[in-house]
């Protein structure tokens, strides 16, 4: 898709040729190539591959065969057309014929009816899945382990022509469904847990002290006295006379807790100093709702492990071992806390030192063992009658899992669904439970529906709003609309505030999933989890750089989003996020000279150049290079692929790759092995420009690191585009991308816009793309603004009939 | 990760050589009723489809001598124990898999049109087609005999990232089946996964409850979304018949289960999840691939060992090169001969497939003798990516009937789809034509 940045477009809805602009003819020079080199066998009743240009001379024909012209584009830039056998053409004739063939698709285009397209109805992905079921059902359930990989189309794994739904997939759903509606409803809740330590499982340990049994000296007999002074049977002595902890108090526990849930903490108890003996009984923790004063704590014994809050105190009264007293406290429901502890409260002056035995604690809970998703899922209004409450929950969770209001006669489905259950002899709740199961094998759920009136139609239309709700959300947080955006669709009111709703959207956190699922893809550097370097020429590669490399490329990508920044920026920045193990990678210290130390990642400035913006990044790098040496022309593929959004033509078959054993090795550096691409006619029409781009970035060797020589040869980074425009090095090519802007912002815009709406851009769309790049500038190319604009353009908002227009397949 | 504990013992076993049986699956009651000496009733024929990726170094592949007693070309050497029980086949040809006026993409042609015989659309994602594959209109015929139709395994998942192949949307590349000409079926990689799929997990009252809640489901959703179909387009209708399709294919295995013979859970150990060795992930999922068989939960499998233009690496013998990088040896004597090695690796775990088969005892003969296992690539020489003289093994004596322990050429351009519609004579399937067949192939027995 090349065409400039300055040209302007008339837009001529539903006329094929616009009177201002005669549509080119096809000029003499492609008449002629086409005779000289096409029509002897691309003519007649069977020509080969379907193809016959007796019928195609008219630049009109690009319309009507568009297909067969692009692929005969591909075939002549590539070389594989006209065959080896028959007279070729040269250089010039060949740039001539594509050249003019682009200028025609590009004026069919911008003339052609506008089509907004049609996306097939997109399966959710495992990405999805995971999302979707977090933000519907509240339970974290990984797919990846579960489910077959999704594949992959046109870069992207949302693509909804690729995600097939087989057998072996359906079974993983209704296993996962039943996992899940298992995990979050609980029909019938088991007993509350209860966790009782004995005088062994309580700190401080019996057990630790005294201090003096060291590890390798056994147990001498003054120890176990001391020991058996403080355990008696299953008794344990707290004595407020004691200057050990172990023996003072206070007794206490860490407990795994569940935040604002209820729990009941209990102490068994008798008093062996003269009763009542007194003691209190507390919560302790970082983050607790209030904590007792230092005074409060001074008057207990001994010292509570951490700030701590005094529940109650207790009058032990009980001095019968034979018959204990269980004191017994509610725990409030708490946002966070850590344990339970027992304390003697330290006698006034003049009394008694206080001694109490305690058998064991016990903290029971949650007393409500039902996991939050399920109140959440069947609310907690459980006095409100059956019927009412089937329908509320029912309308509620329907909405959410098929992203719309429900019909009447999906609720009464599903209702009578769960009667019967209830008819069954179960509860209601197991009811409810087997309607979420139901709901997550439907292909409502499983797949993103946009059902059409008349779905054979030719005619656009708009989305409906609950439709745009769940593209939008599936686009920014790869999982289901939230309340606010159903809401919004529900009154109608989320086409016109869009802009709005995709600011708010970007802002949530929940927008990672653009860092997450849309950059590596992009980017290609998921490969690099399974790319193994050479270990003998890279020793310095390992598990730990790999991960160093995704994260530093996943939070620059994410840095750029988050700051709003120039997507200009991801070319071509001065500052990057690096780790130690990184920054020794890149030989890079900090601005201030010092060495960057430690695992965490945190932002760092660069000068200009040498790294900063994706090109240079060690992921990118090291994912188009060969296990054991860069590749210029992988480099090159990549850049011209995935940044400059120009993808080369596959090579023609039976091309000799370069030698590589020891003697060619030896007869040159790579660059000079890869001028055989320049000297073949076949080869240089496309490598010119692919291996200069890729030469550009030899001074970064396989995995990415800095180097001044490639072994003993020098480095050559000097090139041209294939318009003439000459650079040097990296930081050359990088400041020229940046600075044309719109070849980059075309080429991200396209591949954002087949993330968003799951299908490959066609050339119906060119309009559109150019009319989101057009926008980018007035907004400083910020991120936002691009993806603002996209789902503000017609293939994200509207939708054809599903009747082929022009082109038959 | 999770295999530690298998790893080290199987470590231990490696380095006796291929001949040396698991002891769990040595310890192996017999499955099925006909692995049972005195049982009555002939065992079924099986057929199972292995594919290797970017070709081969066909000088070191290809046998000098036709016929019986050839001499076994370095990459074949590893299957001399079963020189006997196979054919080496020359001289077959996917013509699918060729350009055909499409260009570049012969990797993904390769693997699309191996078992189709179909031309492969070629497009990046939409509307992806290529045909139905041998095993699925097996599957189709002879599954209702089994519990599960077939298995599809492999030991790489669909490609992560990136335009596979020239313009060729990654579902190619990396499925060997495809259910229908629209429908590529995704592959298991996890052993776990595979040996869950063919045994079940919990108890049979576990299993039991579960079925009867899923049955329940599968009736309501099909009920609730039958209007769904008449308000969506013709792409739409498409995938929503891949889901009724699925949703019937359950249901139809909960009821074969009603009549069929019970499946006979083995008592051995459940595999976790996918080894990180390559070495030790073939051969658990070949272990997989015998456990199916011998327990007769299925009699079709398809198992990718590698999807085609796969670059891994093989560091473990000494080629640090990706392995498709490689292939473009470009005449390079250093890099042909490392992908030699990286073939002999591969027919090493073959052989280790068949000496698995060949162990476990059924009739009067053995599983390998009831199978048809065949072996191969669809791309013949990876650097010239021709699809002429395509790698071919044949394995297996068919329940009797092939001639095996020979090389047997064929003329050029003979397509590869003859040999398919052969093996499905013998599995008892009748078709007159799949692909781009023009007839049954002759000589193999």
């Amino acid at each position: 898709m090349r065409f400039g940045a300055t040209m302007l477009f008339v837009w001529l809805v539903g006329v094929a040729y616009a009177a201002d602009e005669a549509p080119p003819g096809f000029p003499d020079d492609v008449q002629a190539f086409l005779g000289s080199y096409c029509v002897d066998c691309h003519s007649g009743e069977d020509p080969p591959a379907g193809v016959a240009f007796d019928g195609m001379r008219e630049a009109g024909s690009v319309v009507q065969h568009r297909r067969a012209w692009e692929s005969a584009l591909k075939m002549v830039q590539a070389g594989g057309m006209p065959p080896e056998e028959q007279p070729r053409p040269n250089v010039d004739e060949i740039d001539g014929f594509i050249s003019r063939l682009r200028a025609a698709f590009d004026y069919a285009d911008r003339h052609a009816k506008p089509n907004p397209g049609r996306v097939t109805m997109r399966r959710l992905n495992r990405v999805e899945y995971r999302n979707t079921i977090r933000d519907l059902i509240g339970v974290d359930f990984d797919p990846s382990e579960e489910f077959p990989s999704d594949n992959v189309g046109y870069g992207f794994d949302n693509i909804g022509d690729v995600l097939t739904l087989s057998p072996m997939l359906m079974e993983r759903y209704l296993a996962a469904a039943d996992s899940i509606a298992h995990r979050a409803i609980f029909p019938y809740p088991p007993d509350p847990r209860v966790r009782r330590a004995w005088h062994r499982g309580i700190d401080p340990r019996v057990d630790d002290y005294p201090q003096a049994a060291e590890e390798d000296e056994a147990e001498g007999p003054e120890q176990r006295e001391l020991r058996e002074a403080i355990v008696v049977q299953d008794w344990r002595r707290v004595s407020s006379g004691a200057s050990e902890p172990v023996e003072s108090g206070p007794l206490y526990r860490d407990y795994p807790w569940r935040e604002g849930a209820d729990y009941v903490f209990r102490a068994r108890v008798y008093a062996k100093s003269a009763p009542p003996v007194r003691v209190a009984v507390l919560v302790y923790g970082e983050g607790l709702p209030e904590t007792a004063s230092e005074d409060e704590l001074a008057g207990l014994v001994g010292e509570a492990p951490g700030p701590a809050m005094i529940l109650k105190t207790f009058d032990v009264t009980s001095d019968d071992r034979d018959e204990p007293e269980t004191l017994e406290i509610a725990v409030p429901p708490m946002a966070q806390w850590k344990g339970m502890a027992l304390a003697l409260v330290a006698p006034e002056d003049g009394e008694p030192q206080g001694e109490i035995w305690v058998q064991n604690l016990e903290l029971e809970g949650p007393l409500d063992p039902r996991p939050d998703s399920h109140h959440r899922l069947l609310g907690r209004d459980e006095d409100e009658p059956p019927a009412e409450r089937t329908r509320e929950v029912l309308t509620r969770f329907l909405r959410q899992a098929y992203r719309r209001t429900p019909t009447a006669d999906e609720l009464r489905r599903m209702t009578s669904l769960v009667d019967s259950v209830v008819a069954d002899g179960e509860n209601w709740e197991a009811g409810i439970q087997l309607a979420v199961q139901a709901t997550l094998c439907s292909p409502k759920f499983l797949f993103r529906v946009e059902p059409d009136a008349q779905p054979q139609g030719e005619g656009t239309q708009a989305l409906d709003e609950f439709e745009l709700a769940s593209r939008l959300s599936y686009f920014l947080w790869s999982s289901m609309p939230d309340d606010e955006l159903l809401d919004a669709a529900a009154r109608g009111e989320l086409a016109a505030n869009i802009e709005a709703h995709t600011l708010r959207m970007l802002a949530d956190p929940k927008s990672r999933a653009l860092v997450e699922s849309f950059a590596p893809q992009w980017l290609q550097i998921q490969r690099l989890a399974t790319f193994a370097p050479d270990r003998e020429l890279f020793p310095t590669f390992n598990d730990r750089l790999r991960a160093a490399m995704l994260t530093e490329t996943s939070l620059f990508f994410e840095s750029v989003m988050r700051e709003d920044r120039s997507i200009l920026d991801l070319i071509d920045a001065d500052y990057t996020f690096l780790n130690e193990r990184l920054a020794n990678h890149y030989g890079v210290k900090a601005a201030n000279g010092d060495p960057i130390e430690g695992d965490e990642f945190r932002r760092v400035s660069l000068p200009q150049g040498q790294r900063g913006g994706l090109l240079t990044q060690a992921s990118v790098l090291t994912v188009t290079s060969n296990p054991t040496r860069t590749s210029p022309v992988k480099r090159g593929r990549w850049a011209l692929e995935q940044i400059l959004g120009e993808p080369p033509p596959p090579p023609p078959p039976d091309v000799p790759d370069l030698p590589e054993d020891e003697q060619a090795v030896g007869s040159g550096s790579i660059r000079e092995r890869m001028e055989i691409h320049r000297k073949n006619p076949s080869c240089a029409n496309c490598h010119k420009e692919m291996d200069a781009i890729g030469f550009a970035f030899e001074n970064y060797d396989a995995i990415g690191a800095y180097r001044e020589k490639d072994g003993q040869y020098d480095i050559d980074t000097a090139g041209e585009f294939a318009d003439g425009t000459q650079f040097r090095g990296a930081a050359d090519l990088k400041r020229i991308i940046a600075g044309r802007k719109t070849p980059f912002a075309r080429c991200l815009t396209e591949k954002l816009l087949t993330y968003a709406l799951g299908r490959g851009t066609e050339s119906y769309d060119r309009p559109a793309v150019e009319r989101i790049v057009g926008r980018l500038e007035a907004d400083e190319y910020r991120f936002s603004a691009l993806v603002a604009a996209i789902v503000q353009s017609d293939p994200f908002r509207k939708r054809r009939g599903a009747m082929i227009v022009g082109d038959a397949e | 990760m999770r295999m530690t504990k298998q790893i080290s013992r199987r470590t231990m076993l490696r380095g006796v050589g291929v001949g040396l049986l698991l002891p769990w699956l040595e310890a192996m009651s017999p499955l099925a009723a006909f692995g049972n000496q005195s049982s009555v009733g002939v065992p079924p024929k099986r057929l199972a489809f292995v594919y290797v990726p970017n070709g081969k170094n066909m000088a070191d592949w290809t046998p000098e001598t036709e016929g019986a007693g050839f001499d076994l070309p370095p990459i074949l050497q590893p299957l001399a124990p079963f020189q006997d029980k196979l054919l080496a086949l020359t001289g077959l040809t996917a013509d699918k898999a060729r350009a055909n006026g499409d260009g570049g993409g012969d990797h993904a042609r390769a693997m699309a049109a191996f078992l189709t015989g179909a031309q492969p659309r070629k497009t990046d994602g939409a509307n992806i087609r290529a045909g139905v594959s041998a095993d699925q209109v097996a599957a189709d015929r002879i599954g209702h005999k089994t519990h599960l139709s077939s298995l599809e395994i492999g030991c790489e998942p669909g490609a992560m990232a990136g335009n596979c192949d020239s313009g060729y949307s990654c579902a190619y590349a990396s499925t060997m089946s495809w259910r229908s000409s629209t429908q590529p079926l995704p592959k298991e990689v996890d052993p776990k996964l595979v040996f869950e799929r063919l045994f079940g997990s919990g108890s049979d009252a576990q299993r039991l409850e579960r079925n009867t809640r899923r049955k329940s489901i599968l009736d309501f959703v099909r009920d609730d979304s039958r209007s769904l179909t008449q308000r969506l387009g013709s792409g739409d209708v498409r995938k929503l018949d891949e889901y009724f399709s699925s949703v019937r294919d359950i249901e139809v295995r909960m009821e074969r289960a009603k009549t069929l013979p019970p499946v006979v859970v083995p008592d051995v150990e459940v595999p976790e999840g996918p080894p990180e060795e390559y070495e030790e992930h073939i051969r658990l999922m070949g272990d997989m691939l015998v456990l199916a068989f011998q327990a007769d939960v299925t009699r079709v499998v398809t198992f990718v060992v590698a999807n085609e233009g796969s670059n891994r690496p093989y560091p473990f013998i000494d080629v640090p090169d990706g392995h498709h990088d490689l292939s473009h040896h470009g005449g390079d004597e250093k890099k042909k001969g490392k992908i030699r090695e990286i073939n002999t690796f591969h027919t090493r775990q073959f052989a280790y497939l068949l000496e698995r088969l060949n162990s476990v005892t059924e009739g009067d003969g053995t599983l390998l003798d009831n199978s048809m296992v065949v072996y191969g690539s669809g791309n013949s020489d990876g650097n010239r990516h021709n699809h002429d003289d395509l790698p071919i093994l044949l394995a297996g004596g068919g329940g009797g009937t092939l001639k095996t322990g020979r090389h047997v050429r064929y003329p050029a351009e003979t397509p590869l789809n003859n040999l398919w519609l052969a093996l499905l004579e013998r599995m008892d399937v009748d078709v007159e034509k799949l692909g781009d067949s023009s007839g049954v192939l002759a000589g193999l027995s």
